[in-house]
């Protein structure tokens, strides 16, 4: 008899999950639990292809149905977990319906911040987490000509990216001094603020709203910068939350998400977590660190399923995140907050530009910004030098001609 | 510059060991590699989104793609590690007086 091994929470990690323990075991029973209708797909292209309408949620898909039955994988869609009793090892579902488990990884992900208006109603702002909110967000945008984006981090750019090519009035609202100036340093954030505004983006950092005043489907927005600006759209990207929510009654210690040590051990034996969802201890840096991306995800998932039959591997994978818009990409790994010296290596757009972040002549992190794929091999090999700690040559660095890997 | 199906890229000279040379031959792009052992080659474009793999990272025999990470075998064009999950084709080498042809 196999173990009966429960995953909750049906996005990349989950999914990944599945096929890293399939990989090494036939045996175990798996049941995947996921409030969503769809099986696992990628989300990445939500706010970039599908909101254009370039691509369909069949195009997203991780595994198709045939993957799932193949493997026999028990799939539960569409089903809220209502309760998780740690003491017995259950969960609860709709319709009060138990479901036991020997082992329990939870990757629930993150669910959008809401904002509150006054004035406004839920269904005024429209926000971008899954393929049934970006269906209604092209829908929308299709039908008006103003659009109003609050929020100025990776989502809301990549909207105001892929909906200027329909030649729509946007604008952008940020409250911080710079764009995506939670992860992003501000020489990469300021390139990419001319690139918006190029595009007819407008921008406006620093500012906050004041008021909205509706009237019908209109939109009159009142800015702390005096200006007022009229839209038929409202829409919001304003960070995530971990979402634990169904685990607030339980003794499974939670810290900013779900506390995982680097095998994705929660706080109770046979739980583990992964994904958005945990604030995980990585070696590395020797700290808990929360990250929200597609590459943490989808290699945690991966580890954690793994860790579940019994291997033993430490996640302590270099960060590293990505970001298309218009015809940039942007990409950083390790950390760029922590630091005593910076290294720009480029200096033309089109090869890409890169701003290394060093401590003690080490590189902790790297961002870069260029044309599609420029810069991934250098930002690659950044990750790689932080993970091993070398000294690096500063002049070296800064100097295109020479090949970062042969430093 | 063909012999039959042999199609001639560059002189061995012009890639760097751990390196790769992009070429686009007709509606082709492919990629040739220097290895230790030799040289390679496989399709130019990962098979997850299509980018193209030359601004990817060669190294201990693999190949990385620049804007997914994902990850292939060069030599076998196995796809080693998510997001990519369809191998990548793979293509005869031969070397001739120091010159490189691929077999397309």
């Amino acid at each position: 008899m196999g173990e009966n091994i429960v995953i909750v929470g049906g996005g990349q990690a989950g999914a990944y999950a599945i096929n890293s323990i399939r990989k090494i075991n036939t045996d175990c029973y798996i049941t995947l639990i996921s409030e969503e209708t769809e099986l696992p797909y990628e989300r990445p292209p939500l706010s970039k292809e599908c909101i254009k309408g370039e691509k369909k949620y069949q195009d997203c898909i991780i595994f198709d149905k045939s993957y799932y039955e193949k493997n026999n994988i028990n799939l539960n869609l569409n089903t809220i977990v209502e309760d998780v009793d740690v003491k017995s090892s259950k969960i609860k579902i709709f319709q009060n319906t138990d479901v036991s488990f020997d082992k329990l990884l939870i990757c629930t992900g993150s669910n959008n911040k809401k904002i509150k208006i006054d004035g406004l109603m839920e269904n005024d702002i429209f926000q971008l987490r899954n393929i049934d909110e970006c269906k209604k967000i092209m829908n929308k945008s299709q039908a008006v000509e103003n659009i109003l984006i609050i929020g100025g981090g990776f989502i809301g750019l990549e909207i105001a990216s892929s909906l200027s090519k329909f030649k729509k009035n946007i604008s952008v609202i940020e409250i911080g001094k710079q764009l995506m100036g939670r992860v992003i340093p501000k020489e990469i954030a300021d390139i990419m603020l001319v690139k918006h505004k190029k595009n007819n983006v407008n921008i406006f950092v620093d500012t906050q709203i004041l008021k909205i005043l509706k009237s019908g489907n209109n939109y009159e927005v009142r800015l702390t910068n005096g200006k007022i600006i009229k839209s038929e759209m409202i829409i919001a990207g304003i960070g995530v939350e971990p979402q634990v929510s169904l685990l607030k009654e339980t003794t499974i210690r939670l810290d900013n998400g779900i506390l995982t040590n680097h095998f994705c051990n929660t706080s109770i034996e046979n739980i583990y977590a992964a994904g958005d969802v945990c604030n995980f201890f990585h070696p590395s840096y020797n700290k808990y660190i929360r990250l929200e991306s597609w590459q943490h995800a989808q290699k945690h998932g991966s580890v954690a399923g793994k860790n579940i039959i019994g291997k033993n591997i430490s996640y302590d994978e270099v960060p590293w995140m990505w970001s298309n818009q218009y015809d940039y990409n942007l990409q950083l790994t390790g950390i760029t907050n922590d630091y005593d010296s910076i290294v720009k290596r480029g200096s033309n757009i089109d090869e890409g530009i890169i701003y290394f972040y060093l401590k003690n002549n080490k590189i902790r992190g790297a961002c870069g910004i260029g044309k599609f794929g420029k810069i991934g091999k250098e930002i690659k090999l950044a990750g790689i030098l932080s993970k091993a700690k070398k000294e690096i040559n500063e002049n070296k660095l800064s100097d295109v001609n020479q090949k970062l890997q042969k430093i | 510059m063909t012999e039959d199906n042999w199609v001639y890229v560059c002189n061995t000279n012009e890639i760097d060991l751990e390196d790769l040379k992009r070429f686009d031959y007709e509606n082709k792009s492919v990629c040739i590699y220097k290895l230790e052992d030799g040289f390679f080659a496989t399709d130019g474009l990962c098979t997850h989104e299509q980018v193209h793999l030359e601004n990817g990272l060669v190294m201990d025999g693999e190949i990385e793609c620049p804007m997914h990470q994902g990850i292939f075998d060069i030599k076998t064009g196995e796809a080693k590690s998510p997001p990519a999950c369809e191998d990548l084709k793979t293509y005869s080498v031969k070397i001739e007086k120091d010159k490189i042809f691929i077999k397309l």
